[in-house]
């Protein structure tokens, strides 16, 4: 089949497993319970498993082309086209877009099917693979879009979709409150997504004659990248770094930058399988793609530039250290996530944005393979996700600990010299290298990209050691401390990643009605209710973990994903790197330089391998003599014991409160303020006032008693007749009088 | 010209045939009596559709135009029409009042009254889009105030007394001005030429070459701004709102779903129909002034609803907001905005209307709005969540609903005209307004969350059925063009383009050069371009400042050439 053909397939196959989730899914498991359950499941991973293999085939048809032929623009139909813009939906096959398409479609079906199991029990078990779908075919539009309103589709429907996941088990407020913190976090980021977008067009469309554009696709990238367009970034430097900044400012909150890195963290208040998939994986990267796919535009602004490599740096080290501070093993994964995207950030700011997208790749392998983990791990502990109650468990879950072990050497980036590494060290390499051998990122003659390497370097270590704390606390030692909790430190800690077992209506109380007789049926009866609570009785079969607890490796459904993603963590970085074959997919005729050549590493490549080997070892070194044997007393489950460093790193250094105060409190008196002084006290009073003074002139006159409305419109309207006359006195005698 | 009546008129007055039909019938037959108010909403909706199957997107002029001398000695007449602009509006009117009229199933109190105002309501306000007279708009404008103040002073709630007259106070008041405006611009006509005259488009035509003002320059700001008063009362713009909250609040739903689905839309209409083309010489001052107005409305509006413990109270608020955002686009004047200022009318209609009536069939059950007395609701009535979400994120304006396209193409609308400062626009209005749309989703989503989410603890609330069959099919008509809107929306964009931008160029280009209702050899081309048709379609003149190339502050290449 055409390429042009297959795209299609690849975009709307998710799009009807989400019609089929969303119209059938729960009707079928309701009425068919497991088997309706390994149905939808499976017609839940079919679209995606074929996507992906269709993706594929795709794949492998541009690699044979030419290196300048390399991409091609399907349009379908004309989404907005008005004389002024015209937005075409339109997708784009390129290498970039497929490489995310692979990712997007292969992980994505691995983390299906490890949901269907991990979601065996789940009531709502359609509901969650219908939010699943839908993402998939929201982020295939993001990356596939040939413009930036396509993007910006994908781009906010990956939001709602995030939102709708997070939010999973709505009936805990703290679950729901993540989820509107996520959508308004990341709308933040999205205003300066649009204000980006508006300059651009802007700029183009001001330019449309000299440009000689027969057409208004002021947001399709084969406009805004083609060369005379470009031309006109650079006669608007000021206008390009504004756009450039404002389209990072998009990026910062979808790939959780600091300062908009906030909702995050929260964001694993979803199921687990969401965290791996859109909040390690393929969502939170989508900042890097569109960097990425504007890279002439930052490249072109120098400032922007090392604006974004400053964030970068800088979030990757302060979430390394909150990371310190974290017993959930879920928040260490998710702040080594905030973590490892503030160093894709680094590349593309400093201008290797191919290690950007390497990066992206490998990370999606070991931190899918690392939350999948987790998950299995909680899975296993009914459900407490608190590190200092684990200890030993690789003796009761040989193939999660292996598996999780792996990606741990993966994203600490261990190797051996340069012969071979685990899929972090050659990402983590490549980036590391060229920000420090690039100068462009620099303000005002400040090398930005070189103290941004640095800092990189000082994280790697830390991304070890915190890693290490992780597998070891989780993994090793000889305590099994879920035995030895002591009283009353249970549930203390952060969020659960808990089921919501359906209770039915168990809570119903049968009180009669003092509505009267529910005349239009909009009530269930007392019978009906009863009925309920019949079907629903078997469902309660959560516990919690306790001294007696035996931990069981999880199905196959959940570990066989584990082992494939353990597979692409060891050997993908190698193979992708080797001959540079990432690199020349990617940007087949090497990136285009503005500003010079791209250098790759610095001269002094061996010490960078010897110091970035040395971090990865060091850390685990160090992990391993703090957590290899117990649980530090200093980190133990009474808090007031932890040092001062380790108790504010747990708390993000007050950042996180600081902010969510000032917006939530803040706002709320502001609004408070709004409503009840300015509009019920001011406005409203002033209109009230005139009225109740008309009102008083009325009763003057004696004739308000006749009715209020039809006094005040006899008022108005004799006032209305006084006025047009004296206008038109006016008029008539500005001008002689009626002719 | 056609004479007589037409099409237009049936449309029109087929609600006042049903009316007849109420009062003959017996008062105790309710079942009845709401079937004839149905059928003859459904018959007016499908002779709109017949007239919309008529109307040709190719023109900007007026279409199906019918005149009937009414008192010709005063310039008065019956004449009626339709283009670009107030299509979608008839569309929009007979739909919602079907939808309003089937929801109201649930009213028991004196339906026959009811039904007969929901049915003069309709006359009104179809009146209203298609008068092309002053006078019959004006009388339109007005009357249509009426069957409102009914509905909520009758079937509202417990503050509907008050409510109701400050509604029809408030709005009666603005429009008091705009009736002074509609006088004087007659008294002008005559001194020009010798006899009064009501007729649209005969003083369009004589303000399009420029012959009406001539003399008469100094009054075209204090009439402009007698119309926009009356015009920024009904939308509302800050700070002419606060009749909005409570009428929304204290009327019946149905009453609520047309308020926020169509009476707001006069608003809009107005300023598009008389405050652009009427008044060329003043309005790029005025642009200024009206925008900081609306960009304030939309960020109070957000602030004001996030705080509300009651959700329609809420609702009516984010009215205020959505609304700026109507007039961000309009009044940017630039091609791109005027189409999503036009578009995010319909959009709000059928958005905000949506959301009104989703919150009256949650009202019908439980008789009460207030947050505290919700939560949890998701589990209890998935369909009702599953559709309420719907609407509520194409309140937030999300990409592929229809709330999305108004917003995008307004706001680009205005950034453009704001970073090539034109009208003395400045790019922060732009900027401020961008963060609106980030506070709708704070309120929208907390109001979303204090009824759906959570434990549902609430007795009363674990009674609860989900919705019935006729209920989903109401709201499935509103999720329909939500859609519609939001992945089709050239369906509604191109019919209106050519009268869009026809009314900018009459608010913007010199005389002559504007295009003129009264002229039938005018036209616009396919590439927006003004032309003499019987000149062989020779080029008057192309819009003005269409990318803003003129104004624009970005240097082109050769700028940077010519620098090195």
């Amino acid at each position: 089949m055409e390429v042009g053909t297959l795209i299609w397939l690849v975009l709307f196959l998710p799009v009807l497993g989400f019609l089929v989730q969303a119209f059938f899914g729960g009707r079928v498991v309701r009425s068919q319970g497991v088997a309706g359950k390994k149905l939808m499941g499976t017609l839940a991973v079919l679209p995606i498993a074929i996507s992906f293999v269709l993706g594929c085939i795709i794949t492998a048809q541009l690699a044979q082309q030419p290196a300048d032929a390399r991409f091609s623009i399907h349009t379908l139909f004309s989404w907005i086209d008005i004389l002024s813009l015209s937005i075409p939906f339109e997708v784009r096959v390129d290498p970039l877009s497929m490489t995310m398409v692979l990712i997007i479609t292969g992980i994505g079906s691995l983390i299906h099917v490890y949901a269907t199991g991990y979601m065996a029990e789940e009531k709502d078990y359609s509901r969650f693979f219908t939010y699943l779908n839908l993402f998939i075919a929201f982020m295939l539009i993001l990356v596939l879009g040939n413009n930036l309103l396509l993007l910006f589709i994908g781009w906010e429907g990956v939001g709602l979709c995030s939102y709708l996941l997070i939010g999973f088990w709505y009936k805990d407020l703290a679950n729901s409150r993540a989820a509107n913190k996520a959508f308004i976090v990341n709308r933040i980021g999205d205003w300066g997504l649009t204000l980006g977008m508006f300059i651009i067009v802007a700029l183009i469309a001001s330019n449309i004659g000299k440009l000689g554009l027969d057409n208004v696709r002021f947001l399709s990238y084969d406009v805004i990248l083609s060369a005379p367009v470009i031309e006109i970034f650079k006669a608007n430097p000021g206008w390009t770094t504004a756009a450039a900044l404002l389209l990072f400012v998009g990026a910062m909150g979808k790939s959780a930058q600091f300062p908009l890195y906030l909702w995050l963290p929260d964001a694993m208040a979803g199921p687990t399988p969401v965290s791996a998939l859109i909040h390690a994986a393929t969502m939170v990267t989508a900042g890097v793609v569109l960097l990425n796919r504007m890279n002439i535009l930052f490249q072109l602004s120098p400032v922007a530039s090392a604006v974004v490599c400053g964030v970068g740096a800088f979030t990757a080290l302060f979430a390394a250290l909150i990371a310190f501070g974290q017993t959930d093993i879920k928040k260490v994964l998710a702040y080594s996530t905030v973590s490892q995207l503030g160093f894709m950030f680094i590349a593309c700011g400093a201008g290797a944005y191919w290690a950007g997208m390497f990066h992206v790749t490998t990370h999606a392998f070991f931190k899918a393979l690392l939350f999948l983990g987790s998950g299995a791990v909680i899975h296993a502990m009914a459900h407490d996700q608190d590190m200092r109650n684990y200890g030993n468990l690789r003796k009761y879950l040989k193939i999660t600990s292996a598996t999780m072990i792996i990606g741990w050497l993966a994203i600490a980036g261990v190797s051996v010299w340069t012969f071979f590494g685990f899929a972090g060290f050659y990402s983590k390499e490549a980036i590391l290298g060229a920000a420090f051998a690039n100068e462009f990122a620099s303000i005002g003659g400040i090398n930005i990209g070189f103290y941004s390497a640095c800092v990189g370097m000082f994280v790697a270590l830390l991304t070890s050691f915190y890693m290490s704390r992780m597998t070891f606390m989780t993994f090793f030692g000889q305590e099994e401390r879920w035995r030895l909790i002591p009283a009353g430190a249970h549930h203390d800690a952060q969020g659960h990643d808990d089921h919501s077992h359906d209770h039915g209506h168990t809570h119903a109380h049968h009180e009669a009605h003092d509505h009267g007789p529910d005349t239009h049926g909009f009530f269930y009866t007392d019978e009906e209710l009863a009925a309920q609570h019949v079907g629903h009785d078997h469902d309660d079969h959560h516990h919690a973990l306790d001294a007696e607890h035996e931990p069981h490796e999880v199905p196959p459904s959940m570990w066989v994903p584990l082992v494939v993603l353990a597979a692409l963590s060891v050997a993908g970085g190698f193979l992708l790197y080797t001959n540079h074959m990432f690199e020349h997919w990617l940007y087949p005729g090497g990136q285009l330089a503005i500003l010079g050549e791209i250098k790759a590493y610095p001269e002094w490549k061996t010490l960078l391998v010897a110091l970035s080997t040395g971090a990865a070892l060091g850390g685990i070194v160090l992990g391993w003599f703090f957590y290899g044997k117990k649980l530090p007393e200093r980190e133990g489950w009474d808090l007031r014991r932890w040092s001062p460093f380790r108790r504010a790193a747990g708390q993000q250094f007050g950042y996180d409160k600081a902010m969510v105060d000032m917006s939530v409190e803040g706002g709320n008196q502001l609004a408070t303020f709004s409503w009840k002084f300015l509009d019920s006290k001011g406005i409203d009073a002033i209109v009230n006032g005139v009225a109740g003074l008309a009102g008083q002139i009325g009763k003057l006159f004696g004739w308000a008693q006749t009715g209020f409305v039809r006094g005040y419109a006899l008022l108005m309207l004799l006032g209305g007749v006084g006025l047009i006359g004296y206008l038109a006195l006016v008029l008539f005698q500005s001008n002689g009088g009626p002719k | 010209m056609e004479t007589g009546f037409g099409l237009l008129s049936l449309t029109i007055f087929l609600p006042l045939i049903g009316i007849l039909m109420l009062l003959v019938w017996p008062d105790d037959d309710r079942r009845m009596l709401r079937n004839i108010a149905l059928g003859t909403t459904l018959a007016t909706f499908a002779v709109s559709l017949l007239v919309f199957s008529r109307f040709d997107g190719g023109t900007y002029h007026f279409q199906m135009v019918e005149l009937v001398k009414w008192a010709p000695a005063l310039g008065i007449n019956y004449k009626i029409g339709v283009d670009g602009v107030s299509i979608w509006l008839l569309l929009l009117t007979t739909l919602l009042s079907v939808l309003a009229v089937w929801f109201s199933t649930y009213v028991e109190k004196r339906v026959k009254a009811y039904m007969a105002f929901m049915l003069l309501l309709e006359t009104t306000m179809l009146g209203v889009f298609v008068s092309l007279d002053l006078v019959l708009f004006y009388a339109f404008f007005e009357a249509s105030l009426i069957p409102m103040f009914f509905l909520i002073n009758i079937w509202g709630g417990e503050r509907r007394r008050y409510a109701a007259i400050k509604f029809f106070l408030y709005t009666f008041a603005g429009s008091i001005f705009m009736l002074i405006g509609i006088v004087v611009l007659s008294q002008i006509y005559k001194s020009q030429f010798g006899v009064p005259s009501f007729d649209i488009v005969q003083i369009q035509s004589a303000i399009a070459n420029g012959t009406f003002w001539t003399g008469f320059v100094h009054f075209q700001a204090w009439i402009f701004w007698a119309f926009a008063i009356a015009f920024m009362v009904k939308c509302p713009m800050f700070p002419f709102h606060t009749w909005l909250p409570d009428a929304h609040v204290e009327a019946p739903t149905a009453g609520s779903v047309i308020l926020a689905g169509v009476l707001l839309k006069m608003g809009t209409y107005g300023f598009l129909r008389f405050c652009l083309p009427f008044f060329p010489d003043v309005i790029q001052q005025q642009v200024p002034i009206i925008i900081t107005l609306a960009v304030i409305g939309i960020i109070y509006g957000a602030v004001v609803a996030a705080v509300q413990p009651d959700v329609k109270k809420l609702v009516a608020y984010s009215s205020v907001a959505h609304m700026g955002f109507v007039m961000i686009g309009i009044f940017s004047l630039s091609h791109t905005g005027i189409m999503g200022g036009a578009m995010q009318q319909l959009n709000h209609g059928i958005s905000t209307g949506a959301l009104f009536l989703m919150i009256g069939l949650l009202y019908e059950r439980r008789h009460t709005r207030m947050f505290a007395d919700f939560g949890g609701l998701k589990a209890q009535m998935p369909i009702y969540a599953a559709i309420f979400l719907i609407v509520m994120l194409s309140s937030v304006g999300l990409p592929t609903t229809n709330g999305f396209i108004g917003e995008f193409l307004a706001m680009l609308g205005l950034f453009q005209a704001a970073a090539a400062g034109a009208f003395g626009l400045n790019l922060g209005l732009s900027i401020i307004a961008g963060f609106g749309v980030v506070l709708a989703a704070v309120y929208l989503l907390i109001m979303f969350m204090k009824v759906f989410y959570g434990p549902n603890t609430n007795p009363e609330n674990q009674r609860l059925k989900d919705l019935k069959p006729w209920e989903i099919a109401l709201c499935g008509v509103f999720v329909i063009f939500i859609f519609w809107g939001g992945l089709f929306p050239n369906t509604f964009l191109k019919p209106m383009e050519k009268s869009l931008n026809a009314t900018r160029m009459m608010a913007l280009n010199a005389p002559g050069q504007r295009p003129s209702w009264g002229d039938a050899a005018l036209d616009i081309d396919e590439r927006g371009n003004l032309v003499r048709n019987d000149a062989g379609g020779a080029v008057i003149v192309s819009p003005p400042n269409f990318h803003f190339e003129n104004l624009s502050p970005f240097k082109s290449a050769e700028a940077l050439q010519t620098r090195k």
